[in-house]
């Protein structure tokens, strides 16, 4: 048995070494080679070139701004909800399940579009009412700016930071915190000293994934940054590889590398961080009981500050996109609009073909490569979980690293690939683009599912008289169904909306949604943009119902 | 620094029904002694002690520590926790995992805005008196359970609390470590002359370490008296029986003599410790198994019991013998090295002061 799985094993790391050490290389070695190819004769001018470009040191600058304000952000607001969700008696806690899982419905795209929709100068609709009711002669904001790229980056990387934080808060030892208030300390003297230091480590573990994020973000930068001419790392080189015949590839790969290195040295700061947590965990005895804190007059105000969060996060995109789709221009709501609503850009949509190619191809790679990612998924937590020897260890590391990748940075590595296979300008280009970046999304689910199927489940299926094949049929995969449910619904709907790989591997025949409704958003057509959007979300909606219905037949028990 | 409670009520609403954790408790605990809240699990010890610092807020009553009041519904006074100058030692002790042991000790200093010299030379007493002297720079995480349990010790006296608290402090330790802690908490407690109330459900812990005791039931302080005075002399049978091992046995007053109260009870008539009972009401005699001596044969004299052993049970320090005495079974003690074997016919004499009559 041993055998056959150190042979996985080797099996799973050449395929997984592939997906992601591959457009490493080929990025490493574009970096260093002269012209448009990987394979040029070697030279540092790339490198030179890109580090010496005076606009990057503006680039950096607005990046750190953009990356560190965004995750302060998210961390800040996420500390702040978990708190409210699990330390008081505020009211409608339901919410914060909403809350935290959004980010798998409203694509990061769409949301930042209907921010632009909102707040920029010349006709968002907040700015139009503004106007409007205090007779201004200027948009009072401006969502094409560092603070409104903060803000809406922010914002979205909420969940995350949220789902990080809001275990770690509900776990804690309450006692330490009363001991604190016998102790002489007040309540606020007691979270500052006590509550956020012991949580310390859990914070920083989501401070550092939405920075991660922030890198790699592309849809925020792009739609609202650029328009405002601010440009961080993501779409300085965006700009670099999409000028048409100017193209730098190597350029870009070269200022790439960096950006990698610190994703990948960030991405193992978290894991350390989120490991060694452990310490931090304090022996929880029978007198464990979590004080509610009663909020008393400023639970109504709170809960007025949290409605008001997920009205912003939740219901506000929706509606924006929504309403644009059904006006035949950007205007105020009034009995006017509504009069004039009507189906015009649905069916301009629906009758543009490259529109409806990209809806294909779409919905080709989210179930097609779902299907296929979350099978290898299946295997590589098998054995991160079950096998645990050595190369194991090294298979879990490869399946971790893609989770730092910036998508631009690593799609120009792939792109290089593929140049040289068949596959180039192919959907399948993309399919395995795809599934190399999102692997960490199905293997996670995937290993704590594996983790709750005890030895013991299989082996006394095994001693009472079962093959090892019914064994993995009755036991082993019924329990698997949830996490392997969970996995294909993160998978497709990732890649329903990819964006930042796909703008740099996406050719004429390969359009995918996200990458048309930024070619609208470019354009400024965003009737069109909201319709093509509304069909986005209702096709990654329809794929997670779809599937909870399929996993739900699948159950060992009925619940 | 006494602690006066009147009328002290808390309920709680737990799945439709009401549960009285606290119903109308009156009790003054006495200044500088080390004060025992005793009772089985879910009584409502840890209610009471939580609503003595604060944590938790009764819903009626009074608190008093010294002359302050520190809660009163009636006045709608509720002092907050960190103004009580109380000292308190959780069941988890709660060190705090991101300091190390200086500064967990330091903390209630730090909070009282003592200058750093003197919180220094606090700290360094504290930690000696309770034998942690070269421990401050190691972090909390890195203690052993007795250590954690003397840093939290140390915590709570190094600011010189009013009062001092204790919520099952050594119910995490392993049995033997228990004991040892036990003594050496007795010690301190001793040479600090301070008042410590303090929560157990253990009864060798609540017999070895108290001053008092305090035995409590359903939400309700049931008796109160000496570790002895609980022990050999209980009111009710509800404490006889949770206080010790007991063999309780229905039993009719029959007579009231100068020093003894004479009964009939299933195992005969017994001459018993004086009790206020009038003749012919219906008691409950509690017999401890450790005062029951027997031989083999008949056996002459006064408050004589005979009986054949039904079973033995090598238990370590004795055997646990089981005697049957008419369809009443008794339980006893037997030395390890006895003679003694099952179906022997055995008796014993038993003075009428390890006779207790309670009501019931
Ligand atoms: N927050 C709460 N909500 C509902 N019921 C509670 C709550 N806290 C305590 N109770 C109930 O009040 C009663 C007294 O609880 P308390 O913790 O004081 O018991 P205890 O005597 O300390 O028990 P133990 O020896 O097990 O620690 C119990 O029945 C408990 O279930
Ligand atoms: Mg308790």
């Amino acid at each position: 048995m041993t055998g056959r799985h150190s042979g996985l094993t080797l099996l799973l790391i050449a395929i997984v070494g592939f997906l992601t050490i591959c457009p490493v290389i080929m990025l490493v070695f574009g970096s260093l080679s002269e012209g448009l190819t990987a394979t040029g004769t070697f030279t540092l001018a790339k490198y030179i070139a890109a580090y010496t470009d005076p606009a990057l040191l503006e680039v950096i600058w607005n990046t750190v701004i953009f990356v560190g304000g965004a995750a302060s952000t998210a961390t800040a607001l996420a500390l702040f909800l978990a708190y409210l969700n699990i330390r008081t008696d505020i009211p409608f806690k339901f919410i914060f399940g909403i809350i935290s899982i959004i980010p798998m419905m409203i694509p990061h795209l769409l949301f930042s579009v209907s921010w632009v929709l909102l707040l920029n100068p010349s006709n968002g609709i907040l700015n139009l009412i503004l106007r409007q009711v205090f007779s201004l002669h200027h948009a009072p904001f401006n969502i094409y700016s560092l603070p409104g790229m903060v803000l809406v980056e922010g914002l979205l990387d909420l969940p995350i930071a949220y789902l990080i934080i809001a275990p770690a808060m509900a776990s804690f030892d309450a006692s330490l915190e009363e001991s604190s208030r016998v102790c002489g300390a007040s309540t606020g003297k007691t979270i500052f000293r006590i509550t956020l230091p012991v949580l310390r480590p859990a914070i920083l573990a989501a401070f550092i994934l939405c920075i991660i994020r922030g890198l790699a973000s592309f849809a925020v930068p792009s739609v609202i940054g650029m328009p405002g001419r601010i440009y961080v790392l993501a779409t300085h080189l965006y700009q670099m590889v999409s000028t048409g015949f100017a193209a730098d590839y190597g350029k870009a790969a070269a200022l790439g590398m960096s950006v990698l290195l610190a994703a990948i040295i960030l991405i193992y700061l978290y894991r350390y961080l989120t490991s060694a947590s452990d310490r931090f965990v304090t022996i929880a005895g029978r007198g464990y009981k979590p004080t509610i804190i009663k909020l008393q007059r400023s639970r109504i105000p709170l809960f007025l500050i949290l409605g008001f969060l997920s009205f912003i996060l939740i219901i506000l995109p929706v509606v924006v996109l929504f309403y644009t789709s059904l006006v035949p221009y950007s205007m105020v709501p009034s009995m006017r609009a509504f009069s004039m609503m009507g189906l015009k850009h649905w069916i301009e949509v629906l009758n543009d073909p490259i529109s409806l190619l990209s809806l294909k191809n779409s919905l080709f790679l989210g179930v097609f490569g779902a299907t296929i990612g979350i099978v290898l998924s299946i295997f590589v937590a098998y054995v991160i979980v079950k096998v645990r020897s050595r190369s194991a260890g090294v298979l879990e590391s490869l399946s971790f690293l893609s989770f730092s990748f910036p998508g631009i940075v690593i799609g120009v590595g792939f792109m290089w690939f593929f140049v040289r296979t068949p596959l180039y300008a192919t959907i399948w280009a993309l399919l395995i683009g795809y599934i190399a970046t999102y692997l960490p999304y199905g293997v996670r689910p995937l290993s704590s599912a594996f983790v709750q199927i005890h030895d013991h489940l299989e082996e006394s299926s095994l001693v009472a008289g079962a093959s090892y094949l019914t064994t993995l049929r009755r036991i082993v995969i019924p329990l698997l169904v949830p996490g392997i449910v969970s996995g294909w619904v993160l998978m497709a709907t990732m890649f329903v909306r990819e964006l930042s790989l796909s703008v740099v591997l996406s050719r004429p025949g390969t359009e995918v949604l996200a990458v048309q409704i930024l070619r609208f958003s470019e354009d400024g057509l965003w009737g069109k943009l909201s319709a093509l959007g509304i069909m986005m979300i209702g096709v990654s909606t329809l794929l997670v119902l779809l599937v909870n219905f399929i996993g739900r037949k699948f159950r060992p028990v009925d619940r | 620094m006494e602690i006066r409670i009147a009328g002290l009520r808390k309920h709680y609403a737990s799945e439709g029904r009401i549960i009285k954790a606290l119903d109308d408790v009156d009790l003054t605990i006495p200044s500088n002694q080390i004060f025992t809240l005793l009772g089985p699990s879910g009584c409502g010890k840890t209610t009471l002690l939580r609503s003595i610092v604060g944590l938790e807020s009764p819903d009626a009553g009074e608190i008093r520590i010294g002359d302050e009041i520190v809660y009163s519904s009636a006045r709608h006074i509720s002092v907050p926790t960190e103004k009580r100058g109380l000292g308190m030692v959780f069941q988890t002790y709660a060190i705090w995992p991101h300091m190390n042991v200086y500064d967990n000790v330091a903390y209630p200093l730090q909070n009282r805005k003592v200058p750093k010299e003197e919180i220094r030379r606090r700290v360094a007493e504290t930690l000696a008196f309770v034998q942690l002297e070269g421990f401050e720079n190691r972090p909390a995480t890195k203690l052993s359970g007795g250590q954690q349990q003397r840093v939290a010790l140390a915590r709570a006296l190094v600011a010189q609390p009013r009062v001092i608290l204790f919520d099952e402090p050594l119910s995490n330790l392993d049995a033997k470590l228990r004991e040892e802690t036990r003594k050496e908490l007795k010690t301190f407690l001793y040479d600090l002359q301070i008042t410590a109330v303090y929560v157990t459900h253990d009864r060798v812990e609540a017999l070895a370490l108290s001053d008092t005791i305090a035995v409590m039931r359903a939400g309700r302080i049931i008796e109160i008296g000496s570790p002895k005075k609980i022990y050999f002399d209980a009111e009710s049978e509800f404490v006889a029986d949770f206080i010790g091992r007991a063999n309780l046995v229905k039993a009719v007053v029959r007579e009231q003599l100068s020093g003894t109260t004479i009964v009939d009870s299933a195992i005969g008539r017994l001459a018993c410790r004086k009790g206020n009972f009038s003749p012919d009401s219906h008691v409950t005699l509690c017999l401890r198994p450790e005062f029951i001596s027997l031989t083999r044969g008949d056996h002459p004299g006064t408050n004589v019991v005979q009986g054949t052993i039904a079973s033995m049970v090598f238990v370590g320090d004795a055997f646990e013998g089981e005697i049957r005495v008419g369809d009443q079974h008794l339980l006893a003690r037997i030395e390890p090295e006895t003679d003694l074997a099952v179906g022997d016919e055995v008796g014993f004499q038993v003075s009428p002061d390890h006779c207790l009559l309670v009501a019931g």
